[in-house]
């Protein structure tokens, strides 16, 4: 029993000594794949500055991080990142938040600053409902499913979060689940060090929420379905559309070069400068 | 003399979560009976030769309740 | 231009980073700062909406740069929680309302003075705020200038209240040497500063803003926290204290914050105003003792805190107040509720909304009045 301590503990805050997360919830698996990146990259949490909005994802960073952690309100944890980088260029600011939060309230700010291509990650907790709030209906939510909003089942379709921001231009774009929680870590360290806007969307169990109102009995189970549901993009590649229903594509599915907004600034200044002259 | 430590005042218990318990393939765990500070019943090391440190368990912990020892000593 | 003084005094206070969103009769200022803040190694970001406006450059004032944002009362409306969120985690901002005919989309090129409530309250719960009204293109410049400063010195948004007249009003301009302008910096901890020990927040006396990159660990939740950042969603008392000191942070220093220009020596019929209805009602006192009227202006530069102080003290001295507002008369409740117990308060809206009232106007009422 000696000496062994949890490597991952150090990066949490003094004064915190546990999560306030439901038993079993996926988001205690995202960050410990976060910080396991920071660790295996060498970094340090003083080379971030996170960034959440409003929902149990958002609780992922603040308070427990020891960093400097700005915790937002509903919907615009991306645009204060924009802020910070604009003031910390050389800071790795990454924002970690919800379905809900990322996508409905706060769509406008993610379609705008993946267009932007702006250097930051964004990490989207998708567990397809309003946890926090006991249940509602939300973008991603599949129709059908019965929620204090919805009790007849929800109506809408949903969003493909991934392919939105793909459309809107991020350069890097990956998908996984919970039970990827290795991979996820490696596409964590790709987003880190990409230079560019750095989207990465997690299915995420929410035992209690949505596990209760979609018939999954209990986190386990809900990362079992993940993990049947899951296809890597390779092999997704060779399906037909009927046969990727209902599945979930996981792996790097976007990532490429292209012009990235702190550097457009940059040239834009000298511009402004040599005209000034 | 375990390679594995479990921090009991982490633990949110078998019932509600008991994800150790399901990814390990060693079977280490089992339900136990002991109860944390918060009544949250934690999992047993019942079979702590079986554990060959593949750090599923301490990967896939929601509440980072579960230190494995780095088999290339690490730490 | 009025417009372009402001974004100018901007700069001279060392603005660093602005953001806004194209609306009338607001645009000249983002316009001028696009253009000559990249010229000093700043940027102007015209965002996607008002919303990321008001909240990028709550982002960009956490990492240490001066901020601004420009706009008119439909973004202001948009931009109110976010206000909110700024005033609840002590964030130093300069925001400017360039105001128009309203409600609603209105009538973007006339000026009104139809947000003065709305700076004080548009975002939820109890605050205060700190507002200037400038009166000309000068002191759009120098009340900017004002502006930051305050909002340096107080951890506070500060709102520069002006309108389409003053915005477009074309005037001489004076801008003083770079080493005549006083420049203020917010208070931060000392580097290496224990992060444990850091009490960032809810300070009557300002607490010392952990800005980021510092290495200060800061936790900045828009959650009731306490002094050190730490959320509280339980005990009364945090909620209390939360209110309270962000509160009198503000109050405590009211005098301090308070401008005003007072020419009521002798007078016996005082007239209230603020912005460009100043002039008006400074023309029309002029006018007045001309014609032997013992008339005499107050005019109130900051509009909020509301100075009560300053009223009470004129109402002591004067027989008649009339209150001039270029609205419903949406400060003069205030007014009359801290000059009514010592001198008879009465409104005068310019004849039609959207224009400045008649200096002749005003002479006539005083006359009515004293009569």
């Amino acid at each position: 029993m000696s000496g062994i301590t949890h490597p991952l503990h150090r990066f949490i805050r003094p004064s915190v000594s546990s999560t306030t997360n439901c038993p079993g919830c996926g988001n205690g698996i995202i960050a410990q794949s976060i910080l396991r990146a920071v660790d295996q990259l060498g970094m340090d949490l003083e080379d971030f500055v996170f960034v959440s909005g409003i929902g149990c994802a958002a609780w992922i960073p603040s308070p427990f991080f020891n960093a400097d952690v700005l915790h937002s309100l509903h919907g615009r944890p991306i645009a204060y990142a924009l802020g910070i980088k604009m003031g910390l260029p050389e800071k790795k600011v990454m924002v970690v938040s919800g379905d809900g939060d990322l996508a409905a309230i706060g769509g406008n700010h993610l379609i705008h600053n993946a267009r932007r291509n702006v250097e930051m990650i964004v990490i989207c907790v998708n567990n397809r409902i309003y946890g926090m709030t006991g249940g509602q209906a939300g973008p991603t939510t599949p129709p059908g499913v019965m929620t204090t909003t919805t009790p007849y089942g929800s109506f809408e379709n949903p969003f493909d979060i991934s392919c939105l921001v793909i459309s809107a231009g991020a350069s890097f774009v990956a998908r996984w689940t919970t039970v990827q929680a290795r991979e996820l870590t490696r596409s964590i360290i790709k987003a880190i060090q990409k230079k560019g806007f750095a989207f990465i969307e997690v299915f995420s169990q929410c035992p209690v929420q949505y596990g209760r109102k979609s018939g999954l009995n209990g986190s386990v189970q809900m990362m079992e379905d993940f993990r049947q549901r899951s296809i890597r993009v390779k092999k997704a590649a060779g399906l037909t559309e009927a046969e990727l229903n209902n599945k979930i594509v996981v792996g790097e599915l976007v990532d490429i070069e292209k012009p990235e907004m702190m550097e457009e600034i940059e040239r834009m200044k000298a511009k402004a400068r040599e005209r000034a002259q | 003399m375990s390679n594995l430590r479990l921090y009991p005042d982490l633990c949110k218990g078998v019932e509600g979560c008991g994800i150790c318990l399901a990814v390990c393939r060693s079977r280490v765990f089992k339900p136990g009976l002991m109860l944390n500070q918060k009544g949250f019943h934690l999992p047993e090391i019942v079979k702590p030769e079986s554990c060959t440190s593949c750090e599923d368990c301490m990967i896939f912990c929601p509440d980072l309740a579960i230190a494995v020892s780095n088999k290339f000593g690490k730490r | 231009m009025g417009n372009e003084a402001c974004a100018e005094g901007a700069l001279a206070a060392g603005c660093e980073f602005a953001a806004g969103y194209p609306i009338t009769p607001a645009t000249e200022i983002a316009n001028r700062l696009a253009v000559r803040l990249p010229q000093m190694d700043g940027v102007f970001l015209q965002m996607e909406d008002e919303i990321s406006a008001m909240a990028v450059i709550i982002g960009a004032s956490w990492t240490g740069k001066k901020v601004m944002t420009v706009t008119s009362g439909p973004g202001i409306s948009l931009m109110s929680e976010n206000i909110g969120f700024a005033v609840g985690v002590e964030t130093p901002c300069v925001i400017v309302n360039v105001q128009r005919g309203a409600p609603t989309t209105g009538m973007p090129t006339v000026g009104v003075q139809g947000d003065v409530v709305q700076a004080k309250h548009g975002s939820q719960g109890d605050y205060q705020i700190i507002a200037l009204c400038p009166s000309s293109p000068q002191e759009m410049f120098d009340y900017t200038i004002t502006a930051f400063n305050y909002a340096e010195k107080y951890r506070t948004p500060v709102f520069i209240l002006t309108d389409a007249f003053v915005g477009h009003m074309r005037e001489e301009v004076v801008i003083p040497e770079a080493e005549a302008i006083e420049r203020v910096f917010r208070k931060i901890p000392a580097p290496r500063t224990d992060p444990c020990t850091i009490k960032g927040f809810l300070d009557e006396d300002i607490a010392p803003m952990p800005i980021f990159g510092r290495g200060f660990k800061a936790h900045v939740t828009s959650s009731c926290h306490d002094e050190t950042g730490k959320r509280n969603l339980i005990d009364l008392s945090s909620l209390d204290k939360f209110v309270r000191k962000l509160s009198n942070k503000i109050l405590k220093h009211k005098e301090e914050i308070t401008l005003v220009k007072r020419n009521y020596e002798g007078a016996e019929v005082v007239l209230v105003s603020y912005g460009p209805v100043a002039r008006a009602a400074e023309a029309g006192a002029r006018l007045s003792r001309e014609a032997g009227l013992p008339a005499g202006t107050l005019r109130l530069i900051t509009i909020w805190p509301f100075p009560d102080h300053e009223v009470e003290k004129m109402a002591k001295i004067a027989k008649k107040v009339i209150v001039l507002e270029n609205n419903l008369g949406q400060l003069y409740p205030y007014i009359k509720s801290a000059a009514a117990p010592f001198a008879e308060v009465s409104f005068f809206p310019p004849r039609l909304i959207g224009q400045i009232q008649d200096p002749e106007n005003i002479v006539r009422m005083i006359q009515e009045v004293l009569r």
